[in-house]
């Protein structure tokens, strides 16, 4: 089942001479962790608003081609009934966060759809118990830390109970422990619930462990597609999309520059510890080098 | 590695003694922080969200007023200066751009600071336009600021405050919402600055940017510093990073796990890495 | 400026319990019970009877006194004020070099200052004792178009944070050496200008972002949406309505029907 299909899109912002997105095709896999990475400017939030339908709906622009999530085509919705299958979540939370209290931020979706209270009740203590704020109800977002706005996001648009979530660089402002958690929550959604999760970032170094697929952008265009070690393994790609591997990946080709024998293709830590152990080990012990 | 005052000799441009900061509603940010910056330095101040890393860099220029405490800017103490009058010589970059950005375009934002100095028109226009060129901003001078990407905002952002030809420079979080390139690009133009002589303070979370371009590094957790040494010294504890909410940068992580097979652990870039692991034939 | 948070406290008083459209008609009617009583006696009377309920909000004494500080000094202004624009009456008291201030005219600007006091205060009480949620809820059941009452909402809501982003704009040209804190009255206004532009340009952007938010969110999706939280009235709350009404009925009725001097 596909969740996400784009064919032929192209968007162009109103008074642009290029094209903003220009992706001819993509698909993204029920169930996928996908991140979809590039430089500013390169698309991604622009793609983050097409699976809801705010591209072309809300945000002005020429439109071509078709957006289809599960089946559905996109133009043949609002974006309110959109919401239901994607929830969305944009960057700086700040500016996201309209209600006095986390819980009021929570219910807000489920009750523009009507959904009796008591089952309104029911997924706000869910989704505050899976993004980690349970019993943060009462608070207002404001005194939250940035981590916990971040996380109040995203269980505002769980509480609608989208089969996929778009999040558009949503580790913005976090320190480094805290971007490894916000990931892990989203890992998390996909393991235990079979969430389709979408996130567009900048920077991979964090994502690796987490990511099935990588989708690189740069200049609107889908530069490759791929898992990990296909696309950070692939220096070309990288630099044509302007985007920096992870620096395991840097370190894997620098070595394999450098060497005979079967190439690294460690993108982290603990790769890299295991393949370059046993290749340290194969050394001492073989010692026919 | 317990922290030690170091006594602000005559190179000292910014010294801070048992600094504590409480805001109104009764936190305490500051827990009585000794902090001294010589001139040139190139100093990163490190620690997670609410570590008072952006409390501390406050103090640097006025804009918060310690609890308790002094503090010495260029020699004299900051109590009796204004943040407009501290702003001459400690230049302050906010981490977002668009809370400066007014004018209708880039040069007369850049030449905006200067303009407050009190100097002559053909100064100001001098100034201002040495900062565009470094900041490479030349191309978009004529354009609206407001009309322009992030990454450029926040050049025009920075060139508007080197402009004034401050001693000091404090960066807070320079590289938030920058792409690698972009991100790259920047810190060779801070590097260049420092290089000219301009002491530099580069608040920040990202550890991979520290390795490379910091030469002192202060840790804060829980508004203190709980670590200042030079930037190999600060790396040799993962444990301690990790506990102010800090990863070090994944080379050196993994150059810890390796010491097993001989590897070095003083390492701070993928190249010295590599050369780590070629030399021992381990690659 | 603090926000809409600060004034509400979270306790379990009698007031705090009643719903928030007895509230409202508490306050509709007791104002309207100050705008009709002439007399300085009947407002003092008044005044004290909402001190009363006011001491019933279960606030703290710092609180209410922080809430009634700024009440008193506008008395206090409307008081001393007001003989100088009425001047017209006998006997005067003295004179300020053409300014006669005339006795009756103290009076006047004293039962003015009272009637204000019984605005602001019964005011307080209501924001002492209702949280803007339950506020809103209360006005949206009470016919409001809950586009209005999100409107409402979200004002209130971002009071505080624009406060505090026009305190980092202020910083943050402070810091290009922008003297705002020193200098002439009319050199500081235009230096404020500065601070303006990027204060729109970024309550903009926000705007835009909420509209974007608001719209993911299923905003508008149907006509009759649903409300986590509820309020209902019970019997404490028709007869709590029933005594705001008598409240103001009774002097009435006594003034313009039975000619009482009130």
């Amino acid at each position: 089942m596909i969740a996400l299909k784009l064919e032929g899109v192209r968007f162009r912002y109103p008074g642009a001479s290029e094209w903003a997105l220009d992706v001819p095709s993509l698909e993204i896999e029920r169930g996928e962790f996908v991140t979809v990475l590039g430089p500013n400017g390169s698309g991604k939030t622009t793609l983050s608003f097409l699976a809801n339908g705010l591209v072309p709906k809300s945000v002005r622009g020429d439109f071509e081609g078709s957006v289809e999530v599960f089946g559905h085509r996109v133009s043949d919705y609002t974006v309110a009934q959109l919401s239901t299958l994607v929830g969305t979540v944009f960057q700086e939370p700040d500016s996201q966060l309209f209600c006095m209290s986390a819980e009021e931020e929570v219910a807000f979706g489920p009750e523009n759809l009507a959904v009796p209270r008591e089952e309104i009740a029911k997924r706000v203590e869910w989704a505050l118990d899976v993004v980690g704020l349970k019993g943060l109800g009462h608070r207002p977002p404001s005194t939250l830390s940035g981590g916990q706005k971040q996380r109040l996001a995203i269980a505002a648009a769980l509480s609608m109970k989208p089969s996929m979530l778009m999040l558009d660089e949503p580790a913005y402002a976090l320190d480094p422990v805290g971007r490894v958690e916000l990931y892990s929550i989203l890992s998390g959604l996909k393991a235990r619930h079979g969430m389709t999760v979408v996130v567009m970032e900048r920077d991979a170094e964090d994502l690796v462990e987490f990511t099935d697929r990588f989708v690189l952008m740069s200049g609107g265009k889908v530069q490759a597609v791929g898992p990990p070690r296909e696309v950070m393994g692939d220096p070309a790609a990288l630099a044509r999309a302007g985007v920096s591997p992870p620096q395991m990946a840097e370190v894997a080709s620098l070595l394999n520059a450098r060497r005979k024998g079967p190439p690294f293709g460690f993108l982290t830590v603990e790769q890299a510890v295991a393949e370059i152990t046993v290749n340290a080990h194969r050394h001492t012990k073989g010692g026919s080098r | 590695m317990i922290p030690h005052p170091v006594p602000g000799g005559p190179e000292s441009v910014l010294r801070l003694r048992n600094v504590k900061f409480t805001y109104e509603s009764g936190i305490e940010a500051l827990g009585g922080v000794n902090l001294s910056v010589d001139k040139g330095e190139y100093l990163a101040i490190v620690g997670g969200n609410g570590s008072g890393k952006t409390t501390l860099a406050k103090h640097m220029n006025g804009l918060l007023r310690p609890s308790s405490g002094d503090i010495l800017v260029l020699g004299a103490p900051a109590s009796s200066r204004t943040v407009a009058e501290l702003a001459r010589v400690v230049g302050y970059v906010f981490q977002n751009p668009d809370h400066q950005l007014f004018c209708g375009t880039v040069q007369e934002e850049v030449a905006f600071g200067p303009s407050n100095l009190g100097l002559g028109p053909t100064e100001v226009q001098a100034r201002a336009d040495h900062a565009i060129d470094i900041m490479g901003l030349s191309h978009v001078k004529g354009r609206s600021p407001l009309s322009l990407s992030l990454g450029l905002r926040r050049r025009v952002s920075i060139a508007s405050v080197i402009a004034m030809r401050p001693q000091v420079l404090v960066l807070d979080e320079p590289t938030t919402g920058l792409d690698a390139g972009e991100a790259s690009d920047l810190m060779s133009i801070v590097r260049l600055l420092n290089e000219e002589g301009s002491t530099i303070v580069l608040i920040t979370h990202e550890m991979k940017l520290v390795a490379e371009h910091a030469n002192r590094v202060v840790v804060m957790a829980g508004g203190r510093i709980v670590l200042d040494a030079d930037a190999r010294g600060a790396f040799s504890d993962p444990g301690l990073l990790r506990s102010s909410k800090l990863l070090p940068p994944p080379v050196t992580l993994l150059a810890h796990k390796l010491a097993p097979i001989g590897v070095s652990k003083d390492v701070l870039t993928p190249e010295e890495l590599v050369f780590e692991l070629t030399r021992g034939g381990v690659g | 400026m603090t926000g809409f948070m600060d004034l509400y406290s979270e306790r379990d008083t009698f007031l705090h319990r009643l719903d928030p459209r007895v509230k409202l008609l508490a306050v509709v009617t007791i104002s309207a019970l100050a705008f009709i009583l002439s007399e300085i006696w009947s407002l003092l009377l008044l005044l004290a009877f909402i001190l009363l309920l006011m001491a019933l909000t279960g606030s703290s004494f710092r609180k209410a006194f922080f809430a009634l500080k700024f009440v008193i000094r506008f008395m206090v202004l409307i008081t001393v004020l007001w003989p100088l624009f009425d001047r017209s009456g006998t006997p005067v008291l003295f004179s300020i070099g053409p300014l006669d201030i005339t006795e009756p005219a103290v009076w006047r600007g004293a039962t003015s200052a009272v009637r204000v006091g019984c605005f602001a205060t019964v005011w307080y009480i209501l924001m002492f004792t209702t949280s803007q949620r339950d506020l809103v809820r209360g006005l949206t059941k009470l016919g409001l178009r809950f586009d209005y009452g999100l409107a409402l909402a979200i004002s209130f809501r971002f009071i505080p944070t624009f406060g505090l982003t026009i305190e980092s704009i202020k910083d943050a040209q402070r810091a290009r050496a922008l003297e705002l804190d020193r200098g002439s009255l009319w050199r500081r206004s235009k230096n404020y200008v500065t601070v303006l532009v990027p204060t729109v340009v970024t309550a903009l952007r926000t705007a835009h972002m909420l509209s974007l938010t608001l719209q993911s969110r299923a905003y508008g999706a149907v006509r009759e949406r649903t409300y986590l939280r509820e309020v209902r009235m019970g019997p404490r709350d028709y007869v709590a309505a029933a005594v705001a009404l008598l409240v103001f009925l009774l002097p009435a009725v006594a003034m313009y029907h039975f000619g009482v001097q009130l």
